[in-house]
């Protein structure tokens, strides 16, 4: 009896260090997000105090106003929003489709080019840096949005998860729809596409998040103001304005907002991406 | 074989052809562009001693052999080295913990883990002035945290001694999400009854989890660990951000030094050379992954 009450006893204490360790952990990860925001609101001669003072008793919102005020961010949002949006919807027109004839249709040739196109994934965008820069100039396209959409506007990671998408399929679908006369074009919108829903999300938000968080790409063939994305902008911001941390973490919170935004609408479509869908949320 | 074939058939075997061809081409066209020629060009380049805007001399493999007699371009493979042990072990050690919490039927997982994944999705730049402040010496967080505690602070991005472990410290926070989801993905699949039978069998928590859930998840473990090393020479946006590869040079990992030597000196064919160089050690990381995670080690 007493040894039954001493484990349930021990049980509840190892619960209560479980959510505590949890808790801390947590409370560490998330505390720089926090520490942005309180900045963010704190009068720029109080975000200079020694010891800093952990709680906004003077929050103020000047240093949006003045953050905001400062460059054309509006001009640097739509250009971002553009270029994600674009090359997103692009990148997965292109890929939809060459995975759909990887997938459902024989064509001489399918093999070795499908095994040509995995392969790309063993060159680093490292490594081919300097060439694209060279490409892009020759093409015409520094300083404009093609250089920083077209060569984003193929993924070999959509095509490889479509491609197992459209494969496990039945194929009595695709072949109803020959009976039917359907033609391959209208197949694979009608119906394979639909189906392919779940992996159309996750190639769509990872492809929006790499042209929103992009930084080197655009830092080596953009130039003018008004092609600027919103990294590179946020850097250029941290050039002018190097102490001022209250605007500083202003202009990180509001240029990080629509990311964190759209993560908490589809977090659980990109972790299962990533996980392999093994876990359930 | 084709004579067998009735004509409708044959006409559904070139309409095949046609259209595999046609709905690959888009795909296939911008791949070539600015995967596949690059990477011949980069080759090309190799040979060269060019700025891109009108020098352009045939060296031979003369970049080549100041690459591996260059200290500086050692001392950066070098560097990410010590980045890559400062902060694989401890993002392992880390999100393993974590994957594991989180995993023992836990209220609010989806929550928790949404905190701990946050970093890994948002911006490097926006975050690294954020740790630009909390690393600050004269008012930053961190040095108030440890005046707090007793110990002395530190001049963390400005001291060439420190400046490396401050990068470890904020590169292992903002990617810690990614390893955390990769350990509960291994850890949910690890079979209940295995488990169960170490349970019964009278196993302690501690064993259970070194002789069956280790062995278990270790290709999810070398995995994270080739991945997060790999990412390591790939590195560039937060050291342009946080030390610009300072303070004298300490912080000029592999990544950074290509960049540096292509679009700070305009050395573009060293630069290749550099890219090479990159890519040999991105490749061989590459085929250890695939060779390594692709055996069934926990039988092994």
């Amino acid at each position: 009896m007493t040894t039954m009450r001493q484990s349930v006893f021990w049980n509840k204490v190892n619960r209560v260090l479980l959510y505590l360790v949890i808790a801390i952990l947590f409370t560490v990860v998330v505390f720089p997000f926090y520490w942005m925001i309180v900045t963010s609101l704190q009068p720029q001669d109080v975000v200079m105090n020694v010891p800093p003072e952990l709680w906004p008793r003077h929050a103020t919102f000047q240093n949006y106003i003045d953050a905001w005020k400062f460059a054309p961010w509006l001009r640097y949002f739509s250009n971002t929003l553009f270029v994600a949006v674009a090359s997103t919807l692009i990148s997965l027109a292109t890929s939809s489709l060459a995975a759909f004839a990887f997938a459902c249709i024989d064509f001489k040739g399918k093999e070795a080019l499908f095994n040509l196109v995995l392969s790309v994934m063993m060159i680093p965008a490292a490594t081919t840096l300097i060439p694209n820069f060279l490409i892009i100039r020759t093409l015409g396209w520094y300083d404009t949005f093609y250089a920083l959409i077209i060569p984003f506007a193929a993924s070999v990671f959509g095509i490889f998860l479509l491609r197992q998408y459209f494969m496990s399929m039945p194929k009595e679908l695709w072949e109803a729809a020959q009976i039917d006369g359907a033609s391959r074009l209208r197949y694979f919108r009608s119906i394979a596409l639909p189906l392919a829903k779940p992996a159309i999300v996750t190639i769509a938000i990872n492809s929006f998040l790499g042209s929103w968080t992009s930084f080197l790409w655009p830092t080596v063939v953009t130039q003018s103001q008004n092609k600027q994305l919103i990294e590179v902008a946020l850097n250029t911001f941290l050039g002018d304005n190097s102490q001022q941390w209250a605007q500083l973490a202003a202009a990180s919170v509001f240029t990080t907002i629509p990311i964190v935004i759209l993560f908490f609408f589809v977090q659980r479509q990109f972790i299962e991406g990533i996980g392999g869908g093994g876990i359930k949320g | 074989m084709d004579s067998k074939l009735t004509p409708a058939q044959r006409k559904k075997v070139i309409r095949d052809n046609v259209a595999g061809w046609l709905f690959t081409f888009p795909s296939t066209l911008v791949l070539f562009v600015f995967t596949f020629l690059p990477a011949f060009i980069v080759v090309g380049l190799s040979l060269f001693d060019t700025n891109l805007v009108g020098k352009m001399d045939f060296v031979g493999l003369g970049n080549f052999r100041e690459l591996l007699a260059s200290g500086d371009f050692w001392g950066s493979v070098l560097r990410t080295l010590y980045f890559a042990a400062g902060s694989v072990p401890v993002a392992v050690a880390v999100s393993l913990l974590i994957a594991v919490l989180l995993n023992a039927k836990v209220r609010g997982r989806t929550f928790w883990r949404m905190g701990f994944f946050i970093p890994y999705i948002t911006p490097l730049v926006a975050t690294s002035i954020i740790w630009l402040y909390i690393f600050n010496p004269s008012f930053g967080m961190l040095n108030a945290a440890l005046h707090f505690v007793g110990l002395p602070p530190s001049r963390w991005l400005s001291d060439t001694v420190s400046a490396m472990p401050a990068m470890i410290l904020y590169s292992t926070w903002h990617d810690i999400g990614f390893a955390v989801i990769i350990f509960m993905a291994a850890l949910s699949k690890v079979p209940t009854e295995l488990l169960e039978a170490a349970q019964i069998d009278g196993a302690s928590g501690w064993r259970t989890f070194w002789h069956v859930t280790w062995p278990m998840i270790s290709p999810s473990t070398y995995f994270v660990v080739i991945i997060y090393t790999i990412s390591a020479f790939k590195m560039y946006t937060q050291v342009a951000v946080l030390t610009q590869g300072g303070p004298v040079d300490s912080t000029t990992t592999t990544g950074y030094y290509l960049y540096q030597q292509a679009f700070g000196q305009m050395r573009f064919g060293y630069a290749s050379a550099v890219s090479i160089g990159l890519f040999v050690i991105i490749f061989l990381l590459t085929m250890l992954q695939r060779k390594v995670t692709g055996r069934k080690v926990f039988y092994g």
